[in-house]
């Protein structure tokens, strides 16, 4: 069992393996998704309102830009996000035929005058936070290969844990330059250490997109899907328009009654169907930041009456679960200082990931022989999505603030600063040798990283800096630290072909080692 | 590593890689899908089950795929499991 487990665990985990670490590393810098926005855009600083009051300007701005539009969202803005967020629906076109009509363009409103926000044009922390599961591939199909990589990630999980025996031992053991058992060792403590989470975050990613990779059950229980998601929310798009002309009632007197009924409880959310119509609706989503559950409840009013037409049911436990389980993927509930926990766990993840595909390649190379051309592809794989991806990521933010502020296309142009350093780095590694390319690469991305700052102050200057700024600064020094750490390491740790030790070690250990690392 | 090595090389593993991936999905949706359909509490519930257990079914099944010596073993059980559950599923029609 064990063997065949450990087996499956390396082609698992290598396979998957590069696009997984990419996954990991946005995805852990998504916790901070709102906090990348605001340090991607300095110079918005709007004054604070209340949401019944973000609610009201959002809709004024709606009324004068898409007031025929099917379907308005808007989200309100909490003390992470700074801006109201609204998308709108246009109405379906009369042909029956022709597709449904496609969300329009995100706005981002200043939530006290409504006006779109004037800032450096960004995508933000939205970016990576898009990229953890779409991998910047056209739609379905970097969601379908970011899924692919988590079941990947699963099994790797599960076939792990099987392969492991002394899982409570290897706790605590970690013994440095000692070659591959070294490699072994990073990669037990960074796995075991944080394993509840990783299965927690593996299996929870894939709950968010359930509905798209596993849709059957639902086709076993609804002749009509819609029905489905109709039964978890108050669902506004099924409503009808009466053709009759109507105007919303004040929607800040809908918020604040929705907030009423909850205890105090946020509106996160708001959903107006058929916005100019007699018939419209106004649904209101609780803020799910104090709770576990990120499937809030929602109570649906009539829109020119402002009458309360409904409520989200109670759930059972089944749909709970499921809400919870996107709770725990997503973090929102986690204040501050679990926040930081839940970034830290992320990086063991990404540790984890990293340096079980190093020991893959470790446990392969023969001392002194040269390696083989699948081996050679799997280290040079490895240097350019480990070592040569934080470099890319650190291009983004730097390109942030080097970027002329008013430029046209400037957040397409930031994007490209990401991918071009990335992967011209893994393109540039090639020319060296695999050992000099790891340190070179690694302290490349330690001083982009290092970098970050000294830009920040020399573009923003200094009047423009407060405690957010001074935090979100001090980290990309503390990443900078431990990416130079990593190649200070490599660069101290003596070339393996040279040591002696591993050429004569005894075959008891060899086998035993074997075993272990299977 | 003796499993592996039972596992073969060439069509044989490519076989099993197909019937993991493509048979195991195909496997664990019929299952998910019957389970949803069957269990006796409320539609919505029930759904959220089976779509819950979804990836259970899906990584045991593949799990198993390369833990299982005997390929024959293997493709009869998964794409068995699939025709069998899936064919109850479409049989059942759905939910009344």
């Amino acid at each position: 069992m064990r063997q065949s487990m450990a087996w499956i665990h390396g082609w698992l985990g290598l396979l998957a393996g590069w696009i997984l670490f990419a996954m990991f590393v946005t995805g852990t810098a998504s916790y901070f998704r709102p906090e990348i926005t605001r340090w991607m855009q300095p110079e918005y600083r709007p004054r604070p309102v209340g949401n019944a009051e973000a609610a009201r300007t959002a809709v004024a701005w709606l009324q004068k830009n898409a007031p025929h539009d099917e379907q308005w969202t808007i989200y309100l803005p909490n003390e992470r996000t700074l801006a109201t967020r609204v998308f709108t629906r246009a109405r379906p076109s009369p042909d029956p035929k022709a597709p449904r009509a496609p969300r329009r363009p995100e706005t981002r409103l200043d939530p006290a005058t409504g006006v779109p926000v004037e800032a450096r044009e960004t995508r933000g922390g939205e970016f990576f936070y898009r990229f953890h599961f779409q991998l910047q591939l056209p739609h379905p199909w970097g969601r379908w290969l970011a899924g692919l990589c988590a079941m990947f990630m699963l099994g790797a999980i599960l076939s792990g844990v099987i392969t492991h025996k002394r899982i409570f031992a290897d706790f605590f053991t970690l013994r440095w330059s000692k070659g591959r058992r070294s490699w072994l060792d990073a990669h037990n403590v960074s796995a075991v250490l944080a394993l509840p989470y990783h299965a927690m975050i593996t299996y929870t990613g894939l709950i968010t997109l359930v509905v798209m990779y596993t849709p059957w059950p639902i086709l076993a229980n609804y002749a009509q899907p819609a029905v489905f998601s109709a039964s978890l929310y108050a669902d506004t798009a099924s409503q009808k328009a009466s053709g009759q002309p109507g105007r919303l009632a004040d929607i800040g007197r809908l918020v604040e009654a929705a907030s009423a009924e909850w205890q105090g409880a946020r509106v996160s959310r708001v959903i107006i169907g058929n916005p100019d119509d007699a018939s419209s609706t106004v649904t209101l989503l609780r803020s799910s930041d104090d709770r576990l559950n990120a499937r809030s409840a929602s109570i649906t009013y009539a829109g020119v009456s402002g009458e309360r037409l409904s409520a989200s049911p109670a759930p059972g436990p089944a749909i709970e679960t499921a809400g919870v389980m996107l709770g725990l993927h997503l973090g929102w509930f986690a204040g501050p200082l679990l926040r930081w926990v839940c970034f830290l766990l992320g990086l063991t993840g990404c540790a984890m990931v990293a340096t079980g595909l190093v020991l893959w390649a470790v446990k392969r190379r023969k001392p002194g022989a040269k390696p083989f051309f699948g081996l050679s592809l799997v280290d040079r794989l490895n240097i350019g999505a480990i070592a040569c991806l934080p470099a890319g990521m650190a291009a983004f933010l730097l390109a942030n603030r080097l970027l002329p502020p008013m430029l046209a296309g400037r957040a397409d142009l930031e994007v490209s600063a990401m991918f071009w350093t990335w992967f011209g780095l893994a393109g540039l590694s090639l020319l060296r040798p695999a050992r000099r390319a790891w340190i070179e690469m690694l302290t490349l991305s330690a001083l982009l990283f290092a970098a970050i700052p000294m830009v920040d102050l020399v573009t923003i200057g200094g009047g423009a800096f407060d405690g957010f700024f001074l935090a979100f600064d001090g980290t990309m020094v503390l990443l900078a630290v431990v990416l130079g750490f990593a190649a200070w390491r490599l660069a101290r740790r003596p070339v393996d072909a040279a040591r002696p030790r591993r050429r004569v070690s005894l075959a008891v250990s060899e086998v035993r080692e074997a075993m272990d690392v299977a | 590593m003796a499993s592996a090595q039972d596992a073969g090389r060439g069509w044989s593993m490519a076989g099993r890689c197909l019937t993991a991936l493509v048979g195991g999905y195909a496997a664990a949706a019929g299952l998910a899908t019957l389970l949803a359909r069957l269990l006796p509490v409320a539609r919505v519930e029930a759904t959220a089950w089976g779509m819950i257990l979804s990836f259970l079914f899906y990584a045991a099944f593949g799990l198993w795929a390369f833990h299982e010596p005997r390929l024959a073993r293997v493709a009869s059980v998964i794409w068995g499991s699939a025709i069998v559950t899936g064919g109850a599923a479409l049989l059942l029609g759905v939910r009344p």
